[in-house]
């Protein structure tokens, strides 16, 4: 999607885009000549079939800053570093796991702390990591 | 008045940009992967997943390397049938790496992760409305999966496809022309007939089509060892496709799948044996 400022007849450039609030999504558009800004209010439908795509809106900045939610929250609770069993994530470990898709590392965490629980450990670092693959065949 | 072609880029939202690198992403993670190849039939219940696996397992004993993707998001089986539920896949070095069922086959399956008692949910802030955006995301999920999984050098990648004509070529037409389609039905005509309409569906597609497999094509017998009938003999609706060949419903097959356990019979392997031929045969 593009914006154009009619009067001045030029793109206009995103200026910024405000985290979702209760489904709806703020993208703020300026004229680079004239100044004019506007904003874009996103309806939930709207929302969701951007976010479907599996995309982020607004420059590489604003991506980071705006980290989406995990779909399988509903099903699974959010993990700190330390579980509610008392099981510690390395910092490495936890950086490894973000190449693993978001959808699916909830659950893949929650496996690899029952793998770790169950191996008498009480830390997972790149080594249990190592240690549930070949647990798992890998 | 500037018309959107005049503009260059997209105005900023790098969505268009972030579909082409995802896309990028995929195109390398399967660079080693010489075979893609679909099941799929359009219809349910005529045994895709059950011909998936056993296809795996007897391609796996020709010494090829074989893995499946379970692409059925919201009925996922091939964990199970790989006895794999409960093993999920761990990150590597590089990449998702996946569970090896015993018989060596690597199998990425929802099912390892979500018990069976379980739906599949995605939180969405338009609740109420999944038909409108569902579809949408289990391809984007699909696709990110793809490029996360490290396949390393594959000979065959499996994809056990959802039922569903117009899905079956939604999923070819998102796996894209390397994808070789195999229909799966059942001797009757009503299933004859959506398999019929699935190869139509995906008759644009620059997909090849390997042939339809004939599943439970008759009763094999455990006590006289004899394959009887199990459907009524039909060719009321024509499918002009290769017949891959028939498979008869056998027990022990079924069974198997339930245990997790691999499975191997002559019907299965001379299917096999027709797929490998058709991809090496050039395009």
């Amino acid at each position: 999607m593009k914006f154009l400022c009619v009067p001045c007849d030029k793109p206009m450039t995103m200026m910024s885009v405000s985290p979702p609030d209760r489904g709806s999504l703020s993208v703020v558009y300026g004229c680079p000549d004239c100044g004019y800004e506007m904003a874009m209010l996103t309806n939930a439908h709207e929302t969701q079939m951007v976010s479907s795509l599996g995309v982020k809106v607004g420059s590489p900045k604003a991506v980071e800053a705006g980290a989406s939610k995990c779909p399988f929250s509903a099903m699974i609770a959010p993990k700190a570093e330390e579980t509610a069993n008392g099981v510690r994530w390395t910092a490495e470990a936890s950086a490894r796991m973000d190449s693993v898709p978001e959808f699916v590392r909830p659950m893949a965490r929650s496996g690899i702390e029952k793998f770790a629980e169950e191996s008498g450990y009480r830390e997972i670092d790149l080594k249990v990591l190592d240690e549930a693959r070949a647990r798992f065949g890998m | 008045m500037k018309s959107y072609h005049d503009i260059a880029g997209d105005g900023g939202s790098r969505i268009a940009e972030q579909v082409e690198a995802g896309r990028e992403k995929i195109a390398r993670a399967l660079s080693g992967v010489r075979h893609r190849v679909a099941i799929g039939s359009g219809k349910g219940g005529v045994g895709k997943s059950t011909l998936t696996r056993a296809l795996a397992s007897a391609l796996t004993a020709r010494g090829l390397t074989v893995a499946i993707l379970d692409a059925d998001l919201n009925g996922p089986t091939q964990a199970r049938m790989s006895g794999l539920a409960g093993a999920v896949p761990v990150p590597g070095p590089e990449g998702l790496a996946l569970p090896r069922s015993s018989d060596g086959v690597r199998v990425f399956s929802i099912g390892e992760m979500v018990p069976e008692s379980q739906a599949l949910e995605f939180a969405s802030v338009a609740a109420g409305d999944a038909h409108t955006w569902r579809a949408t995301k289990e391809f984007a999920v699909l696709g990110e999966l793809l490029g996360s999984i490290a396949w390393g050098r594959l000979d065959v990648l499996l994809f056990d496809l959802p039922p569903g004509a117009e899905r079956t070529a939604q999923f070819v037409d998102f796996l894209g022309a390397e994808t070789t389609l195999v229909l799966v039905t059942i001797p009757s005509d009503v299933s004859r007939g959506v398999v019929a309409r699935s190869a139509a569906a995906v008759s644009k597609s620059p997909c090849r089509v390997a042939g339809y497999v004939q599943n439970m094509s008759g009763y094999l017998c455990p006590d006289c060892g004899e394959v009887k009938p199990l459907f009524p003999e039909s060719d009321g609706v024509p499918l002009d496709l290769p017949l891959l060949g028939r498979v008869p419903f056998d027990p022990a097959l079924a069974s198997a799948c339930d245990r997790g356990e691999p499975f191997a019979s002559r019907p299965i392997a001379e299917v096999a044996d027709r797929l490998v031929a058709f991809l090496e045969t050039p395009r």
